[in-house]
């Protein structure tokens, strides 16, 4: 579980922003609600080990992730930007599933194997022929989180998911989400779409400011 | 108050609709928009006109190629470095963003005075010369050179793109020229944000690049190609679809309502620089002949 033990963070630039946080996933699956500007990327951002705390620690199961480089940190959490566009690199979407892995030392066929599967599970096979520049939005966003589910992270930020999805897109990702957090898998979903929080059975936290509203 | 809010909200609500992408994120732009001519941008600014800050930039850069002398160059250095304090350009962010930049002129310098030895040799190691006051005086000079011509590009960020862009209209620079120039100025920050998200997406996919031989590091950097160029090409076709909406290059001359116009003191400096780079010459032919 994710645990924050009373952490801040300002941007260097933007002094009159803090976080001020102290929070501890109490389920599988954690929903931080808020106004635009509120914090809430910053927040998914501190989570997923993309920024650094000023003060205070982040912790994965009871370890530190200070010390921890973002490839590290990377093996255990995840983390969907709101823009899908920025997480996707090869022309095809095989390959991007397969790249990281070959990379990290897979050999070809198995990298390739384990893509087919991913491909199958977030309903991609349409798509494999398409480059994935054409992708629309929706089929962006599975292929980003098939490519990030194949590093077999333990956590996984979303950051806005459901932003330019129509209500039967949002009910199919609440779906693949679901199955997800079936296998185990903590999430921390920001949204300001109370429905689709609470069609994952999330766990609802406010964050106002800077700073997480209790109850 | 939050200025940078407001600028950003002010800024969609000014009919940019949701155009950009920067309208939805989180972070409103840098700069704002500079093709809207409601607002007088900075207009009652203590600073110069913008046309005086081209002309010392071009006196600067002109000498910076020309001149050959250590002296010369750390005076005219100087003299830059007044001028940005002056403007009260911020030199911390400046110099952050060119740290890198600094190494690399100092990896200069020593070489320099490795391998082009002259003069007096100040440091050697067995017989070969590691420093020499040639070699040094050449290093010097590139590195004054080089942070002469960032000091006088960096004169011009105190102004709004607005201002500038108004300033090479003025100075009979076709629209669409001083138009583009400004544009890819501004998106070069939001070009910089979408790259370090790539990168930070690719590192969490359990990357870690310092484990990687060079060939796979070539490999991954190619990858990075791809959403560059996809964001790139999305901002030109968003932008290039609202230049339409407002009707850009309808007609064949456009008009202005913020203008620019040369006060006393801006007189007063354009004289003082004409007659410095007079000086400059005559200091340079006479040191020449002499
Ligand atoms: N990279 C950044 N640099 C400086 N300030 C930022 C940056 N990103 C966000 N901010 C500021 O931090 C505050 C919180 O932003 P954010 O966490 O993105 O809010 P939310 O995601 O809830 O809309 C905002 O005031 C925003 O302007
Ligand atoms: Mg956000």
């Amino acid at each position: 579980m994710i645990r924050f033990e009373q952490v801040t963070f300002a941007y260097p630039n933007r002094q009159d922003f803090r976080l001020t946080v102290d929070f501890f996933a109490s389920g599988a699956c954690t929903a931080l609600l808020g106004e635009n500007g509120s914090g809430k990327t910053t927040f998914g951002k501190l989570a997923a080990g993309i920024l650094k705390p000023d003060t205070g620690r982040i912790l994965y199961d009871g370890q530190d992730i200070a010390g921890l480089k973002l490839g590290e940190i990377g093996r255990q959490a995840g983390y969907l930007f709101q823009e899908p566009a920025r997480q996707i690199f090869a022309a095809r979407p095989l390959e991007e599933i397969a790249f990281p892995l070959e990379l990290r030392g897979m050999a070809k066929p198995e990298a390739e194997q384990k893509a087919r599967a991913l491909c199958e599970e977030f309903e991609l096979n349409d798509t494999l022929d398409q480059t994935t520049y054409t992708l629309s939005r929706g089929e962006k966003q599975r292929l980003a989180l098939a490519a990030i589910m194949a590093c077999e992270p333990r956590f996984l930020v979303l950051d806005e998911p459901t932003t330019g999805l129509d209500r039967r897109r949002r009910e199919l990702l609440a779906a693949t989400l679901r199955r997800l957090l079936a296998r185990d898998l903590g999430l921390l979903v920001i949204t300001h779409d109370r429905t689709f929080a609470e069609s994952l059975g999330a766990d609802p936290r406010f964050i106002k400011e800077g700073v997480l509203l209790d109850g | 108050m939050d200025s940078r809010k407001v600028k950003g909200r002010e800024w969609c609500q000014r009919g940019r609709f949701a155009l950009t992408p920067q309208c939805q994120g989180n972070r409103p732009p840098d700069t704002a928009p500079d093709t809207a001519d409601t607002r007088p941008a900075d207009t009652d600014s203590k600073r110069p006109d913008p046309r005086v800050i081209f002309a010392l930039a071009l006196f600067f850069s002109g000498f910076g190629v020309a001149l050959r002398d250590v002296r010369f160059m750390a005076a005219l250095l100087c003299l830059a470095l007044l001028c940005a304090v002056l403007l009260r350009v911020r030199f911390k962010r400046l110099f952050g963003r060119f740290k890198r930049l600094w190494q690399v002129v100092l990896m200069v310098a020593l070489l320099q005075s490795l391998f082009a030895p002259s003069g007096l040799v100040w440091l050697q190691l067995w017989n070969v010369p590691l420093l020499t006051s040639g070699g040094l005086e050449k290093g010097l000079l590139v590195l004054f050179r080089l942070a002469l011509f960032i000091t006088s590009a960096a004169l011009f960020t105190p102004y709004p793109a607005r201002a500038l862009i108004q300033a090479m209209v003025q100075l009979r620079l076709p629209y669409e020229v001083a138009y583009m120039v400004s544009v890819g100025i501004r998106f070069i920050p939001q070009l910089g944000e979408e790259l370090r998200d790539s990168l930070t997406a690719l590192a969490l996919r359990g990357i870690v690049i310092r484990e990687l031989k060079l060939k796979q590091r070539v490999k991954l950097y190619s990858y990075l190609l791809l959403p560059v160029l996809a964001a790139s090409l999305q901002n030109a076709r968003e932008l290039a679809m609202s230049l339409d909406m407002r009707a850009f290059r309808a007609h064949p001359k456009r008009t202005s309502y913020y203008t620019l116009t040369l006060n006393r003191w801006d007189w007063v400096l354009l004289c003082v620089i004409l007659l410095l780079t007079l000086f400059a010459f005559f200091a340079w032919f006479a040191v020449k002949s002499w």
